[in-house]
């Protein structure tokens, strides 16, 4: 059937064969005519010689095209209009460098030296750039990162966390209280009545989260495990200056599980500073011990940089009372927490030298980043 | 606290070199932040966490160091000798506030010579950086800085009436100080009077009327303890920070008063002489003795990740000074000592043998359990926007949440209650939590200006605040943008955006008319759009009124967008699904058609959608035209374009042309429009 089929193919094109080759060799003397033509009198010669209306050779081939066997027409059509473009286009760029050699240019010379023309991108805030690199590496970790209110009240931002009524981090001068009014008194107060205040830290977040996750565990059921970053501005009532504004972004971690340890702790905070500075070699973690009331044991963190000791932040084994003041058991489960300065390592990394730089959002400081 | 080298070496054998001294305390609680010569003596500084005064004096951090290289801690054991008639016959000491002063004791020394310091003195309390006054005020110092309790020296002849009452300040009283300053004082501080006056602000500062001088000749040297928080607030009220206060508001061993007590007399003895009253005059009650503490040996490992030999466990804690009370295989129990108040719990404890045993012993490489996390639906829909705003070109902007007041005030689109306030300005005049973010904006604006930049194209991604009573307030995230653009090259970065989320812009509604719950002068009323999603305000964007341009000393036009993005994270599309294609080609149509001035975009869209029914693809607005001599008076013409495209196949001319002709003729009949030619 195979062989049948091709010679009957065969026998039935071989005048279509021959005028597709017509046509090529017809397109080829003319592409050579317009080519040699060196003035527009022997381009004029050679369009009429080839593409002239009543005589040319063009359009002798199309008259070949009635001899085709009728069921090749399709095909020799297309290879005409394909070959009548092909020497149109061939006359055109012949007409195109004649003119252009000839003194009256078509287009005025091209100074390919020239800029390009700007394109006008935004960037992100050096802080987001950061913030995002931190989430994505902590992600990586298996931390989802939440977020929570920025207006506190005494239990998230004191009480659940340890911060008993005397300790000192309750002073008015180390919070921004908010002032009460209003008629009822109750503008600027949580539903206890007491002042609320700009959150001086992101643990309250974690405290919101585990009051959650404790929440919605079914009676006697187990308490989920949790295990989040939470991110955001927190506020301080220090001057500004160089190191200082009283508004910053804190980053913290909270890991709270079964058989949760020191040494995870360590372990998370290598991997995350292996990720985040991923071009020190032969990275260690290194614990001093601290003191936060929301951790037992506290420590600060630092790790190995130029030589020396870089401090990245605080951290410590979740304090029982904090995992009580949300309903998990201390018995049952552990857990530790970690807070960076989001300002202090994007600063170190960008070469930022005043941090009030970064809220003066001076449009050619933004668009170094 | 600074530490002289030379002093601390007077309770510790120091033989190792500094460089191990200072890395080693730093690993244990004690973090180095200087070290510098004075003389022949080293001055280590030292920061002590709040949570131990006992390492405010050269005793309690020599006991560190006696832990750490387990040498022997030699502390004195002062023992002056009483030659005089009882103290108690001299004076009397009673407390009429014990939450504020829990005790009060004073012994009584006659007969000083009031003089120079010898030189060892002097020295180490310069090493300090502590100033030298006579003998007597260096020696309370001196045991200050030994021992970390706070002592206080009266001369004893000018105190009225033979009585040390310790009260409550009653308000506005006076009271001059050693510095001669008088402070007005209020219930709350703690005061040590006799019997006319206050002579000193307990634990804060003693009174000019009753320093000791030259002149001195009897003492009342004065040992107490003093409520923190009190110390602190009185502190802090008058702006009176001293070693003494520093310590009493952290907390001074409750059992350690005596000792000091008697460390100073016995040094005021052999360096100025005297002789000592016998007996102690006190007040107040002792400290109920604390019960002891478990430690289980399994928590250990549960809490650390390493094991703690049990014998390491129980020596680190004796050396610290504990008093084990039992021990068994599953656990230790003790006493912690008087001078260490932070030690209440059995975390307390595993915190203490973790940094003596050495937080290095942990390990950095455990197999951390893997777990799944997931970006939430805002970071991924903040994302998006942030990219769209990125690729139009413009910045991202971060600015202070609290502005001043007037900026609330110009220009509140989102709320008419007051706005909250911070009892102190968070920086310079910003005390009102914003709640627009746009005024931030143009401040930076400003600055930008003021600089010259000439591209200043800027959004913010932040919260306002609007107050709830009682409750926490309405924290919306909100997107601002100030721009130098138009403001329908605005609205079509804001319609990108809800395109982007959403998915379609066009369920959003543009109206004029500004909504009921906002207010301000910012915003030119004529040309600022009031954006809707759903009927539900989503936010706006305008050009700034002149009251607005000079508000920040800026030349028009500046316009300005703010979306609430509550709806755009709440109804984005996350994952987008493809539709299929369809293949035959489109059919576009112009139409120009003028109508009445008064005749919105908005009237013409609908109607348009609507006539061009299933082949209706796209509309593209294109201009108005406004022409009085062409058009006639109160006349414009909208030119736009539509495509059409058929699932079925390809368009004729004739198709087209009918839909085109149907949108026309409703224009025609329902809002007066007419072809143009």
């Amino acid at each position: 059937m195979v062989i049948g089929l091709s010679i009957i193919g065969y026998s039935f094109t071989v005048s279509l064969q021959d005028f597709i080759a017509e046509l090529d060799s017809l397109a080829a003397d003319a592409q050579g005519a317009f080519d040699d033509a060196e003035d527009t009198t022997a381009l004029e010669a050679a369009r009429v010689e080839f593409l002239g209306a009543k005589a040319g050779r063009l359009k002798a081939a199309q008259k070949g095209m009635g001899s085709v066997d009728k069921p090749d027409k399709p095909t020799a059509g297309q290879k005409f209009n394909a070959v009548k473009k092909t020497i149109e286009a061939a006359f055109d760029t012949a007409t195109a460098r004649l003119n252009n050699s000839g003194g009256s240019q078509k287009h005025d010379a091209f100074d390919v030296t020239l800029p390009g023309k700007p394109v006008q991108l935004g960037r992100l805030h050096p802080i987001t750039q950061t913030i995002n690199r931190m989430k994505e590496i902590m992600g990586r970790l298996g931390f989802t990162a939440v977020e929570g209110p920025e207006i506190e009240d005494d239990w998230h931002n004191f009480e659940a966390l340890n911060i008993p009524l005397s300790h000192p981090a309750r002073d008015p001068l180390d919070n921004f209280y908010l002032a009460t009014a209003g008629a009822q008194g109750n503008i600027g107060a949580g539903p206890d009545g007491k002042p609320l205040l700009l959150r001086s830290q992101t643990s309250t977040v974690q405290i919101r989260v585990m009051e959650q996750a404790t929440a919605n565990t079914v009676a006697g059921g187990a308490k989920p495990p949790v295990r989040i970053v939470s991110l955001g501005r927190v506020y301080r009532p220090d001057t500004a200056d160089a190191t200082h504004y009283p508004m910053f972004h804190q980053i913290e971690g909270l890991l709270v599980d079964h058989g949760v340890t020191m040494a995870d702790l360590k372990s998370v905070l290598r991997m995350f500073c292996q990720s985040y500075y991923g071009d020190i070699e032969d990275l260690h973690v290194r614990f001093r011990p601290s003191f936060f009331p929301f951790t037992e044991p506290s420590v600060e963190v630092d790790i190995n940089w130029r030589g020396g000791w870089m401090e990245i932040g605080g951290a410590g084994m979740v304090d029982p009372n904090v995992l009580r003041a949300v309903g998990y058991d201390p018995e049952e489960v552990t857990g530790f927490a970690f807070g960076m300065g989001v300002e202090r390592i994007a600063m170190r990394q960008h070469h930022i030298t005043d941090i009030r730089d970064l809220y003066t959002n001076d449009v050619r400081f933004l668009a170094q980043f | 606290m600074i530490i002289s080298k030379d002093w601390l070496s007077d309770y510790v054998d120091l033989a190792m070199p500094l460089d191990e001294l200072t890395e080693r305390l730093t690993l244990t609680g004690l973090n180095l932040e200087g070290v510098e010569n004075v003389g022949d003596d080293t001055a280590i500084d030292l920061e002590v966490t709040s949570n131990r005064p006992d390492c405010l004096g050269h005793i309690g951090v020599a006991r560190e160091v006696s832990v750490l290289w387990e040498r022997e801690l030699k502390k004195p054991d002062p023992q002056p000798k009483e030659t005089g008639p009882t103290a108690s016959s001299e004076i009397s000491v009673d407390i009429t506030c014990p939450e504020l002063c829990p005790r009060y004791t004073a012994r009584v020394i006659k007969g000083v010579k009031i003089g120079p310091s010898p030189a060892w003195l002097q020295k180490r309390l310069e090493s300090l950086g502590c100033a030298v006054i006579n003998n007597v005020v260096d020696i309370t110092n001196y045991v200050l800085f030994e021992c970390g309790q706070p002592l206080h020296a009266f001369d004893l002849a000018k105190l009225q009436g033979g009585k040390i009452i310790v009260r409550e300040a009653i308000e506005g009283e006076d009271f001059t100080a050693i510095d001669h300053k008088t402070y007005k004082l209020s219930p709350g501080t703690c005061v040590i009077a006799d019997a006319e006056r206050a002579v000193a602000l307990g634990g804060v500062m003693g009174g000019a009327d009753t320093e000791v001088s030259d002149d001195t000749i009897d003492l009342l040297i004065e040992a107490a303890d003093f409520d923190p928080l009190s110390i602190r607030t009185t502190a802090r009220a008058h702006h009176l920070h001293s070693p003494s206060s520093y310590r009493f508001e952290r907390g001074v061993d409750p059992e350690g008063l005596d000792w000091a007590s008697r460390r100073c007399c016995d040094l005021i003895l052999e360096l100025a002489g005297g002789t000592l009253y016998e007996g102690v005059v006190e007040a107040g009650s002792k400290t109920e003795p604390t019960g002891d503490i478990k430690l289980r040996f399994p928590q250990i490992l549960r809490l650390l990740g390493i094991e703690v030999p049990d014998a390491e466990v129980r020596k680190i804690l004796t050396n610290l000074g504990c008093t084990e009370t039992h021990c068994c295989d599953h656990c230790v129990k003790v006493i912690p000592p008087t001078w260490r108040a932070d030690l209440t719990r059995e975390a307390d404890l595993l915190e203490e043998v973790a940094r003596i045993h050495g937080y290095e012993k942990i390990p950095e490489d455990v197999g951390v359990r893997m777990a799944p996390s997931h970006r939430t639906r805002q970071d991924v829909v903040l994302e998006r926007i942030r990219h769209v705003l990125t690729a139009s070109g413009f910045d991202e902007a971060l600015t202070l949440s609290t502005v001043e007041p007037e900026w609330v005030e110009a220009h509140r689109p989102w709320t008419t209650e007051a706005p909250l306030v911070t009892s102190t300005p968070v920086l310079r005049r910003a005390n009102a939590l914003r709640q627009s973010v746009v005024p931030s904006l143009l401040g930076c604006r400003k600055t930008n200006v003021a600089m010259s930049n000439p591209v200043i194209e800027q959004f913010e991604i932040a919260r306002v605040y609007l107050p709830r009573a009682g409750q926490l307030p309405d924290e919306r995230l909100v997107l601002a943008i100030a721009s130098g653009r138009e403001l329908l090259e605005l609205k079509g970065v804001v319609e990108a955006l809800v395109d982007e989320t959403i998915g379609d812009a066009r369920d959003l509604t543009t109206k004029a008319q500004r909504p009921g719950d906002s207010h301000g002068t910012l915003l030119e009323p004529g040309r600022t759009a009031w954006f809707l999603l759903e009927d539900a305000q989503l936010g706006y964007g305008g050009e700034l009124s002149e009251a607005g341009l000079d508000m920040f000393d800026l030349r028009g036009p500046v316009t300005v967008a703010e979306i609430d993005l509550g709806p755009l994270v709440e109804s984005a599309e996350l994952i987008h699904r493809a539709e299929p294609l369809v293949n035959f080609p489109p059919m576009s149509r112009d139409l120009n058609v003028v109508f009445d001035d008064s005749v919105r975009w908005a009237d013409v869209e609908p109607i348009v959608t609507v006539e061009g029914g299933e082949l209706l693809e796209n509309i593209t607005f294109q201009e108005v035209y406004r022409d009085t001599e062409r058009l006639g008076k109160g006349k414009k013409s909208l030119l736009w374009s539509i495509t059409l495209r058929s699932p079925k196949g390809t368009l004729t001319s004739e198709q087209a042309d009918a839909v085109r002709d149907r949108i026309v003729a409703k224009l025609s009949k329902q809002l007066g429009g007419e072809l143009r030619a």
